[in-house]
Parts: structure tokens; sequence; C-alpha cells
């Protein structure tokens, strides 16, 4: 093997495996306790209000979602009527919704969007997840947001947790996770259509059907497509960056009995984004994903999740070279309650990527095709203390990956109901973003033979150890908050290190950057009255980034990041009687400081007209303070300023 | 179960003695664990979820004055017929209060003794009995609260019932005020009103 592994290493590894697997042997077949002891304690259940103790499953099989309501983490949820009252037309656009996010728009086609800093195009600190199908590149360890593509209405919620996710999620779930969870074909069915254009909107349009085949068989089918605007140069010039997507798929959601529920999901779509603009040939990126998960509660005390999927993504720059991705993807995770006081979650994931380019002369990855492989097992416990009014839980993944080995993301979360609602949190994690291809296996050449960047065979992870502190709380039945803050040490953050003189090249990237960032998220939910909902947030955000003695960062440190300091978002959702909705989200994002790029504040409104149950029109303004900004100036292409965009959007449903 | 065992055996040969002694621990932890649990009755989910609704309505629903003897009484909820909630309901009202009345659990074995509660929660699965029971129970200031299906037209107050694998509630307003009982309209906005 290139890399191998430390034997003292391979042995500690071997050693937990093994006591993982003892612990499924030596779990009892019976007579371990109700399994939701701590997600559905009165204490907990008191908390909701009737209309959340009626959105709860009675037989649930959702092992995550649950346990993300009730997890010590700094989670904020963006929902379906959230989205749909922001007149979000894309799924970046409506990440915006989530104050505890950096988002920007880069160009038509490109999106900035990290958690907790560490900004950029090629942001790789952020774990993304579809439907639990991890979109992820191994190129630079980033998401290519231009082909995350969703039928809006088929989100059921959007879950972005700010913070590190390592031990349930692995390696690259540093700054945060955004889980998008679509509806059960069970709810989405009968006719769906809606089409939506407008001034710099030149079209945008969905179908869709869903209905039943079988007694708790349902399905739909669907279709999507847009074109969207270009973007602006500096000097006002249409920067003809305008792109178009097609995507259409399908799920089957089957549940034969009340503790078993399989789903099974295919979307497939091409797109054309051209980032460079003007006559450069578009991108063309293809993709074909199939999933299938099936969940069990084998009793009332225990419950699995077993998922597979198989994400082929085809990528074609446009200049000959090219990315081909197959992702292979086997996920099984358990949940048991030990005695009363504990609840067991462990999983074991396999992924293997196949992973293939196309280089050109002077511009390759190397080996061209490179067989990428992931396995990992975790262990938690949730350990319910003092009367059920502490809950701590404490695990650990252990994942092994071809460039570094094995790795070790520990957490240990302690979460304290001080009353009935209030709840303090505290959690100290591990993290790591391990090697990306860029990382180890890129060669930028000079002249053929004369490289003038080359990764680095000896790049190891990033890591992070966050400490986190939280408080949430709802004063009153219709107000609630949270405040999250957090500190994070990281070490061995990549650099572009210059090679030997005279000329100083090959610049190689290393791991020569360590640092801390701190910083404070606050965000509320306020019911003023039935018909009017303010939601939003702040968040503040501050990196104390230095380069390591021995390290001659030509980046100077920044970790290729831009992130603001300050960042504000509120919505507002107003119902008037006669079926009109009234939204608005308004966002303030601090100035950029390197490259400096001044702050701007974004308003978008909605007018919404339902009549009946059949009819839906919207008039929707983005960007309405101003006519075009900047949102984030990327190493390429040149800035470009998103324009103003006012469109109206028809819905019909039968 | 056995591919698990033969990786059991290859992985104890890294590591004999810590293996075994965690292992040891383990199953000490579980033993002593279940034992803990025996005697102890968890309900389902679902009936975990309808002791909390039983409990918010103690909150969405006013009782006539006269209902209580002095202002410390406490408020009463009954569980007529098996009690599918084990312990979990005392849990869900313990320490709580409503209007300085104390909240109750008590267990009835007929519908005589079950005269002076507030709330009373008829687990019976018999249409007929449960009928006999509401013409009993007639006048008095009583929420009825039951799962049967044809609970509402016997003239019970609020139905529970299961749509999409989630609990939804039905009220039947006319008993509730006939028997001077004030429903919030929060609670009603909630529910499925029931026209008879």
């Amino acid at each position: 093997m290139a890399y191998p592994i430390n034997a003292r290493q391979h042995r500690i590894s071997v050693l937990c495996l093994s006591l993982l697997l003892s612990l499924l042997l030596a779990l009892p077949v019976d007579g371990y306790a109700q399994l939701s002891d701590s997600l559905s304690s009165p204490e907990a259940l008191k908390r909701l209000s009737l209309e959340e103790l009626m959105n709860i499953q009675v037989t649930s099989v959702s092992r995550r979602s649950e346990k993300l309501n009730e997890a010590a983490s700094a989670i904020q949820v963006i929902t379906q009527k959230d989205i749909h009252n922001s007149g979000a037309k894309t799924v970046a656009e409506a990440l915006r919704l989530a104050p505890n996010l950096q988002v920007a728009q880069v160009n038509s086609s490109q999106w900035a969007i990290s958690s907790r800093g560490f900004n950029n195009v090629l942001a790789n600190k952020l774990l993304v997840l579809i439907d639990g199908r991890t979109v992820y590149t191994p190129l630079y360890a980033g998401v290519f947001w231009d082909v995350q593509n969703i039928l809006l209405d088929d989100v059921d919620r959007i879950e972005v947790i700010s913070g590190p996710g390592g031990t349930l999620w692995g390696a690259n779930a540093v700054n945060g996770i955004i889980n998008i969870i679509t509806k059960s074909s069970a709810d989405t069915r009968g006719l769906f259509v809606e089409g939506a254009i407008g001034s710099n909107l030149p079209g945008q349009g969905s179908l869709r059907y869903g209905g039943q085949l079988a007694k708790n068989l349902s399905y739909r089918v669907y279709g999507t497509g847009f074109k969207l605007p270009s973007a602006v140069d500096t000097s006002k010039l249409k920067a003809d960056d305008s792109w178009s997507m097609i995507q259409g798929g399908l799920q089957l959601d089957w549940s034969p009995s009340n503790n078993n529920k399989l789903t099974l999901q295919q979307n497939t779509y091409t797109g054309d984004p051209n980032p460079d603009g003007g006559d450069t040939t578009s991108i063309r990126a293809r993709g074909t994903n199939i999933l299938a998960r099936w969940d069990h509660a084998i009793s009332e005390k225990a419950d699995f999740q077993l998922q597979a999927y198989y994400d082929h993504t085809w990528r074609d720059f446009g200049n000959g070279f090219t990315e081909d991705l197959k992702t292979y993807d086997v996920d099984w995770h358990n949940r048991n309650a030990l005695g009363r006081k504990h609840i067991l979650t462990y999983g074991l994931n396999f992924r293997l990527m196949d992973h293939k380019v196309t280089n050109l002369e002077l511009f390759a990855f190397l080996h061209a095709h490179k067989n990428l492989y992931r396995y990992s097992a975790f262990l938690q416990d949730e350990i319910l203390l003092l009367n059920d009014r502490v809950r701590l839980t404490i695990g650990s993944k252990i994942e092994h990956n071809n460039y570094t080995g094995f790795e070790v993301q520990p957490n240990a979360r302690i979460a304290w109901l001080l009353s009935k609602d209030q709840t303090l949190w505290t959690a100290v994690s591990r993290s790591v973003r391990t090697p990306a291809r860029i990382d180890r296996d890129f060669f930028l050449y000079l002249l053929p033979g004369l490289p003038l960047i080359s990764g680095d065979s000896q790049f190891h992870s990033e890591s992070m150890i966050a400490y986190e502190l939280g408080w949430r709380t709802q004063p009153m039945e219709n107000l609630s908050i949270s405040l999250a803050t957090f500190y994070n040490v990281y070490d061995n953050i990549r650099t572009a290190e210059p090679g030997p003189p005279p000329f100083g090249i090959p610049i190689t990237f290393g791991n020569g950057v360590r640092g801390k960032s701190y910083g404070v998220e606050l965000s509320a939910t306020y019911q003023l009255a039935s018909w009017w909902q303010l939601r939003g947030g702040y968040t503040f955000l501050k990196k104390d980034l230095s380069v390591k003695p021995g390290s001659n960062d030509l980046n100077k440190g920044s970790a290729e990041s831009n992130d603001p300091r300050h960042q504000v978002v509120v919505q507002s959702s107003i119902d008037i009687p006669g079926g009109i909705e009234l939204g608005a989200v308004l966002r303030y994002v601090d100035k950029l400081p390197d490259p400096y790029l001044k702050a701007y504040t974004g308003l978008d409104m909605r007018i919404g007209w339902r009549s009946g149950k059949h009819l839906e029109l919207e008039l929707v303004g983005q960007n309405l303070l101003d006519s075009r900004h900047i949102e984030f100036i990327p190493s390429s292409p040149s800035p470009r300023q998103i324009e103003r965009v006012i469109y109206g959007r028809v819905t019909c449903r039968f | 179960m056995p591919i698990l065992k033969i990786i059991i055996k290859q992985l104890m040969k890294y590591c004999k003695k810590p293996f075994f002694i965690i292992r040891l621990i383990l199953i000490l932890v579980v033993t002593l664990n279940n034992l803990y649990l025996q005697g102890q009755v968890i309900p389902s989910r679902e009936y975990q979820l309808k002791a909390v609704f039983l409990f918010n309505f103690t909150q969405f629903v006013d009782w006539p004055p006269a209902s209580y003897d002095t202002e410390q009484s406490p408020l009463v909820i009954g569980i007529l017929g098996k009690n599918p909630f084990g312990t979990y309901l005392e849990q869900t009202v313990s320490g709580e209060k409503i209007n300085g009345h104390p909240v109750i659990v008590r267990y009835f074995e007929n519908e005589a003794e079950a005269k002076g509660c507030h709330l009373l929660f008829l687990n019976i699965p018999e249409s007929k009995k449960r009928n006999d029971i509401l013409k009993a129970l007639k006048g008095k200031s009583i929420l009825t609260v039951s799962d049967g299906i044809d609970f509402l037209e016997q003239g019970g107050m609020i139905r529970f019932f299961t749509n999409k694998n989630k609990i939804k509630i039905q009220i039947n307003l006319e008993a509730s005020k006939a028997s001077e009982l004030v429903v919030s309209s929060k609670l009603l906005g909630v529910a499925e009103i029931f026209k008879p």
C-alpha cells in the first residue's frame, strides 16, 4: 500500500472495532427499555405544542431526524413553509434562510457556502446530505452546488447544524452539516405544475405526479428545469453566464407494516453551467443517483436503518478536463435502548469512490484514476443522569481512508434541562477534514515536466477540536430562542508552500496553518399572532489564524477563506384572510476582509395568493434594495454582480 | 451470526486480555440494567403521546368551579378500564398544578367511582359498555376521552384517532357544552369538530 498504516494505530483501531462488535453480541434480545426514553420523556413531550404533538409519528422509524431535534448541538431548521414564503428558486437560495450559514452567490451558477467560516467556492469543511446521500466530490472535498437541484416543493425541511458532526457523519463534517430532507411520496399525491418567469428569470418549471400503487405503497415522478439569469460583470455588462438544467426522477415509499419503511429514490440530471461566461464553452454536468433505504423498528426498543446508494456524476469542464465519479455507499446504523438509562447508537459505513479524470497536458491529477475506499464504524451512548434531567452523549467514529489511514473523531455532549422550557448544552468534539485529491494528487505544470503547483504526498488531515456552549429557551409558548457559542481550535489547515529557491516552484500544499475561531449564533422564532411569524438570527464570527513555524504560506494564513464577521437574517411571514401571503427576507452580510468586499443588505419580498386548493399565484422580488451587488470574489473567474430579479409564478395542484 | 463470531475470533488474536475484561464488564452492565428494568411498565409511543395529550387537555379546558370542593382540591384524571399508560401518565402530571389544583391520576373499577373525577379516559373496547358508562355520567362535568370509533356518537367528548401514523383528535362540542365545560379555542383550532 502506498501509505502504510502505523502498526500501533492499527491495533488500537482493531481493539475499538472488536469492542463494538462484542457490544452487538452482548446486547440482550429483549428486556431493554423503551427506545424513546430520552426522546419522549414526559418532560420532553410536555414542552411541545399541540400541533407538534400531532406531528409526531406514533411508530417512528426515522432515527436521525428525531435525534437531531433533541440533539445538544446548534441546529436550525428551515421548514417547507419558510422556503415557500421566501420565494427561493433554488436550494442554494433556500439555504440563505439559515442564519448559521454563510451563503454567497458568486456568479450565475457558482455559490460559496459554509458554516462557521472558511467560506470559499471550494469550501471543504461542510458536509451536505440530500435524503441521506452525501453530495461530495473528492476532487476538492466540497460540493458542486450547480448540480444540487431539487423540486423545492418536495422539500420537507432542511436541517442545518453548525459545528462538528464527525462522530455521526464522518470526515468533512468539520464546521457544519446540511441535511436536506424531502417529503414522503405519500405526502405529495396528485398533480403539481408550476411555472415561473420574470425580469431576469428566463424561466423555471416543474411537473410532478404522485399517487398510490397499492395500500401503503406510494410513488411520485417529477421533472423540473430552469434557465437562470446571467450575472453582470463589474462594468455592468452581461457576463453571459446564464445556464440551464433539467432533472427528473422518481420516488417509491412502501410501508408494508407499521415498523417497516422502504424508500427507493432515483434522480437524473443534465446541466450546462458556465461560470466563466462569455464565449467560453459551457461545462457539461450530468448525473444519476439511486438510493434504497430500509427503516425497521425491531421493537419499541430498537430500530435500525440500512441504506445503499449509487451516485454517478460526470462533468466535462469544457476545456478537455473531465471528472467521472462513481460513489457506492452502504450505511447501517442501529439504535438500542440498553437499560432505562442508555441509548446506544452504532453503525458501519462503507464507501467506494471510483474517481476518474481526463487530464490536460498541463493540468493533471495523478493517477488519473483512483479508487478511494472509506470504511468506518461509530459507537455512541446517550446516558440519562440526575433524574433524566441531564443527558450525556459520548461516542466516537473510527474511519479509514486511502490517504491518511485511520482517523478518530470522538465527541462528548451534555444537555441539561434547567427547567421545563430551558436547556443548557455543551460539547467537545474532534473532527477532521481528510485530504482530497487536490491536496495529494494535483499537478499544474508551467511546461511539460516542470510543475508550478504540485500536491503533496505528505499532506495530512486538517483537524479541529471544537468547544461549544449553547442555551435554548422558550420563555413563551410563541417564542423560542437559541444561543450557541463556539471556540474552535484548528490545526494543519492547508497552506500553499513555495518550492526550493531560486524559483520557488513547485508550490506544494502543506499543513502550515493553525489557529482558532470563535463566535456566537443567536436565532429565534416568534409567532406574534396566528397570522404572523418572525424568524431569524444573528451570527458573529471571528477567525484568528497564524502560520506555523516552518511554513511560508503564500496565502499568508488566510486558509483561502473569506468570511463576514457579522451576519443577520430576518424572515417575516404574514397570512392575510382571503388566501393572501406576504413574505419578506432581510439579510445583512458584513464586509469580507480579503479580498475586500463591502457589506451589503439584501431584501427579498413575496406576495402570494391562493385561490382555493388548486391555484396559487405569486409575485417575488429578490435583491430589491439595489439593482446589483457582488457577494463573493473568487480567485477565478472575475467577480460578478448579482442582479435584482422580479418574477411571477403560477402553481396548480390537483 | 456465525460470521460475526469468526470475526471476533480473529480479532481476539490481536488483543486477548483487554477484550475479555471489557466484554465481561459490558455483560455485567447489561445484566444489571435488565434486573433494574423489571417491574417497570413503559407504554408504547402511542400511549406516551396520549398521556401528554390528556395532560394538555387539563390546560385547555375550563371546569366549572363547582367541580372542585375547595381551591386546593385536586384535578383528577381518571382511567376506567385497563390502564394503558403504565406509570407514564403519573410521571407526566407529577408536580403539575392547574389554577392551584394539583393534577392527580386515579384508576377506577366502575363508573360509580369515577363520578368525582374531572377527566375520564375510557379504555373500554366494548361499545355497549361504553355507552352505559356515558349514560351514567351524563350531566356531570367530566371531560370524557376515548379511542372508541363511535365514542362521539354515543355522547363522548374527545376521541383520539390516528391518521398517517399521527395522533389526531376529534371533539364533540355539544356534549362538552352540555356538561358546562369550556374548551379553549386553541384546542378547537387543532381538533376536528364532530358534527352529529
